[in-house]
């Protein structure tokens, strides 16, 4: 019975077959023409996600071409050494002029030259009643047409207590009630799960801010004190503002962004 | 056999073939179109759907998965054992707890899209749901990738682990390296392991099968041990550890003591003084290889005496062979065999079960009942008769003989006339002739056959007449004659009555007449209960009272009187007849007009407002507007 490393084994044995390297070869050379092939004849969802990792692929390499450039680009700048009498300490130090770095500054510039006060996504797409709300018959013979149900995901606070199911006019359904945000420290480049302390403003309606209804644009108030960030006085902030990046009715979570 | 096989496990896709393989299952088993238009329920539902198939497969996959990888701590401890080893337990477990793991976040997120669905309220909604729904069930399996990699790493390993019964009988060699182990066990087993002039040839456990007393039997090899600490030891040297300590086996320690192998005699003492504690209840033996080289005689004095020290301290026999001369390598596995065998039936005679078995066994010995001797019988013939020898010139001659004598098989013929039983045996190669005399000699071969004929027809006869071909069915007493014709009489009448009761349901949208208003003489009705056999004689003796009291004659008398002063008004029959019969036509003539409706459509009745099709296929089909064409 064939056991441990018995195909090794045999091949030290027997060796392979004798057009085995040839094959191999033959093989490698024929993989561009069969790719070729393939990628002209596939079609479909196959082609669909072939040609997205084609594509995928492709960024991949130019971004390291474009990479060994910029490496080699530090050595051209062999000038950039100070004239006259150097330290000793400096002597054998080439100019730090990396064009990488340079690509970083001036991105960070314009970033900040954006403006601190803006929100990241300053427009939001209207939401009619319609949209919002669907209207729930009551009445024992359905005719009247005064209660709503949110369709949309909300947050409900911790506190809240219900009023008579009677009289309730606005239903916020259990299913769509959020308690966690996933939100992104835009500096930090870092994503945590923060639970949502309260709907600060929905730029929708006041009345959906007082719903706590969470569509892409609210602004809501996340605890951060998992994070440890410390204000200019030294203070440990816990509450801090942050905007919804996605449609939490479409994706069924919320997606944040810290406002720093 | 074997016990413990892995090679069945199946293999683990890497974690985007995993994807892959689950994705594409959800596209090709549940539907794929959906219109905006649809009932909201139904969008909701294909959808759901969607995700929960995607989980379904998922939780398939998984499950499976962990049922076939095996658990550390329900297999033998020598797997489990030799699994820490090579895999680390650790490891493994996390492994597998993990993609445990991953199969319940699954579940979950499917759970909580599911009830999400459940609000959407377009089809772009629920679209997007199901999307984000897929999504994160990938991320949470990718995020496996590691893992699965690691396992189906394992797999692989696994299935290729030599396949060792823990509890049969084994021989397990064991030693420092390059003392010629897998040698030994080449010339044993059909193994066929590597062997080479330099240390750690074998890298892993290796199991060979042979036979010995009609039995099976593995013979373990393993990877060289170092004189070290356990702590030290690296894997392939615990391997070798592992099998020692946890099979229970024949050990045999080799050693090489003309120094080819590197190590020195007094090291492979040392060894042996080290690792004894694992030879502890389990029969041992120091081999020593390589005699064609150096045998015990040479070694120094105080190696001997150190060797002898061992073999009379702790009872251990030391066997002596060669692998490249042969000398001692089946006495080396006869020995070691024995011993095991010894061993394992000493240990078992001890154990509990044994007395379970030797209940079940008993040994008959009848006592003489009285002084007769009861002595096999041999027959006369048989006693004087010389045994036979095929050596022996002066044998007996056999049928085989005559062939190899006349040519051998297939040219010689064998001669049955030999065998004939005739009253003169110089009769039995003379020809018979088919014709003699004119006459056919198969006539005569029996003299006597008409007579037989004659008997037999006889015979036949006689069977005849006393009834012995009837059979037993035809013979039925009265009795039963007659239940037979009642019971068929009675089978007949139910099949129809049913035959009336369907005829009557073909009336279905017909107007039925009331049973009230349906007359039926008496008759009829006795005639009726005369079939199903009830007596109907109390009905007619009813009838007769009433109609006997309604008789006028039994009224007052002077009523006949006035019926008789009165005139009577006579009808000629003929004109009434006639009125009648031109009635009648007329009745049937409407009757029929009528009908004609209903006859043209099919109709039962006049109730009957059936639609059969209500709009045909080929009245509709076609684009043909009106006159467009005569005919339609
Ligand atoms: N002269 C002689 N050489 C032998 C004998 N048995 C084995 N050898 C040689 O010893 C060397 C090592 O033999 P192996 O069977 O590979 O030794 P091993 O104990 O399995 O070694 P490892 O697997 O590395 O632990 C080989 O070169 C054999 O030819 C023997 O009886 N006499
Ligand atoms: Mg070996």
């Amino acid at each position: 019975m064939p056991q441990n490393e018995y195909i090794e084994e045999s091949i030290r044995r027997h060796g392979r077959r004798l057009d085995y390297e040839e094959r191999k070869r033959k093989r490698a050379a024929r993989e561009a023409h069969s790719a070729a092939t393939f990628a002209k004849t596939v079609h479909g969802l196959r082609a669909k996600l072939y040609n997205k990792k084609r594509h995928a692929e492709k960024i991949q390499m130019k971004k390291t071409i474009k990479q060994h450039e910029e490496k080699q680009a530090t050595k051209k700048d062999a000038e950039a050494v100070p004239e006259g009498a150097v330290p000793t300490y400096l002597l054998d130090r080439e100019g730090q002029q990396r064009a990488k770095i340079l690509s970083n500054m001036i991105k960070q510039k314009r970033k900040e030259k954006a403006g601190k006060w803006t929100v990241p996504l300053p427009k939001v797409r209207g939401i009619t009643e319609d949209e919002m709300f669907k209207v729930i018959k009551t009445g024992k013979h359905k005719t009247k047409q005064w209660k709503r149900m949110i369709t949309k995901p909300t947050f409900v606070g911790e506190g809240f207590t219900r009023k008579p199911p009677k009289y309730e006019r606005f239903i916020r359904p259990m299913a769509l009630r959020y308690k966690k945000a996933n939100v992104t420290h835009p500096e930090l480049k870092a994503t945590f799960c923060l639970p949502i302390i309260s709907v600060k403003k929905n730029p929708q309606s006041p009345l959906y801010t007082s719903l706590g209804v969470l569509t892409k644009g609210t602004v809501v108030e996340v605890n951060v004190s998992e994070l440890g960030l410390v204000t200019t006085s030294g203070k440990v902030v816990w509450g801090k503002y942050a905007q919804i990046t996605n449609n939490p009715e479409n994706d069924g979570c919320i997606n944040a962004v810290l406002l720093v | 056999m074997a016990l413990y096989n892995f090679k069945k496990i199946q293999p683990v896709p890497s974690a985007s073939d995993f994807l892959d393989i689950v994705l594409s299952k959800t596209q090709r088993k549940t539907p794929t179109v959906i219109h905006k238009q649809y009932k909201i329920g139904r969008i909701r539902q294909f959808y759901m759907r969607k995700v929960k198939f995607t989980q379904d497969s998922f939780e398939d996959k998984l499950k499976a998965m962990l049922e076939e990888f095996p658990k550390i701590d329900d297999i033998h401890p020598f797997y489990a054992d030799l699994m820490n080893v090579l895999y680390d337990k650790d490891h493994y477990k996390l492994a597998l707890s993990q993609i445990n793991k991953a199969r319940s976040l699954i579940e979950e997120v499917a759970k909580e899209y599911v009830r999400l669905l459940k609000f959407g309220d377009s089809l772009y909604r629920c679209k997007q749901l199901k999307r984000s729904a897929l999504g994160r069930m990938a991320t949470i399996m990718k995020r496996q990738k590691n893992s699965l990699g690691y396992l189906e790493e394992v797999r692989q390993h696994l299935a290729r682990l030599p396949s060792i019964d823990p509890n049969t009988r084994t021989l397990l060699i064991c030693g420092y390296p390059n003392v010629g182990k897998s040698s030994f066990m080449n010339k044993i087993t059909r193994a066929n392991v590597d062997v080479q002039p330099y240390a750690f040839t074998t890298k892993s456990l290796f199991v060979g099968h042979m036979d010995y007393k009609y039995l099976r039997w593995q013979v373990i090899d393993t990877p060289g041990i170092l004189d070290r600490p356990l702590e030290q030891m690296n894997t392939i040297e615990m391997q070798s550890v592992t099998a020692l300590a946890h099979l229970r086996t024949c050990v045999l320690y080799f050693m090489d003591l003309s120094g080819q192998c590197g190590y020195s005699v007094a090291d492979q003492i040392q060894l042996y003084h080290n690792i004894k504690p694992l030879f502890a209840n389990k029969p041992t033996f120091i081999v020593i290889n390589k005699i064609d080289i150096a045998r015990s005689e040479d070694l120094s004095e105080e190696e001997q005496v150190k060797l002898r020290e061992i073999s009379e301290k702790e009872n251990v026999q030391i066997l002596q062979l060669s692998c490249q001369t042969d000398e001692g390598v089946i006495d080396v596995k006869n020995t070691a065999c024995d011993k095991l065998l010894a061993a394992r039936v000493e240990v078992k005679m001890k154990s509990q079960k044994i007395n379970d078995v030797i209940n079940r066994i008993h040994l008959s010995e009848p006592q003489p009942r009285d002084d007769i001797p009861r002595l096999p019988f041999i027959p006369e013939a048989a006693i004087g008769r010389q045994p036979y020898d095929k050596t022996d010139p002066k044998r007996r001659k056999l049928e085989r003989d005559i062939e190899e004598e006349n040519g051998g098989p297939g040219v010689y013929n064998v001669d049955h006339q030999k065998l004939y039983i005739l009253q003169n045996d110089e009769w039995k190669y003379d020809a018979i002739p088919e014709i003699m005399d004119g006459k056919n000699v198969a006539d005569f071969i029996d003299p006597d056959i008409a007579e037989k004929l004659e008997a037999l027809e006889r015979e036949e006869d006689k069977l005849e007449a006393e009834g012995f071909y009837e059979s037993d069915e035809e013979i039925m007493d009265s009795e039963e004659e007659e239940f037979k014709r009642a019971a068929d009489e009675a089978r007949e009448k139910k099949k129809l009555i049913v035959q009336a009761h369907r005829t009557n349901k073909m009336m279905k949208n017909r107007p039925v007449m009331p049973r009230t208003a349906t007359t039926k003489s008496l008759e009829e009705i006795e005639r009726k209960l005369g079939e199903f056999g009830i007596d109907a004689s109390a009905i007619r003796t009813r009838s007769q009272t009433r109609s006997r009291k309604r008789k006028f004659d039994e009224s007052v008398g002077d009523a006949i009187v006035r019926e008789e002063s009165r005139a009577r008004s006579v009808t000629p029959v003929n004109i009434e007849d006639r009125k009648i019969a031109k009635m009648k036509k007329r009745s049937e003539k409407i009757h029929k007009t009528a009908q004609r409706q209903a006859n043209l459509y099919a109709r039962a009745g006049e109730s009957d407002r059936k639609i059969l099709m209500k709009k045909p296929k080929h009245l509709y089909s076609n684009k043909s507007t009106v006159g467009k064409r005569d005919r339609r």
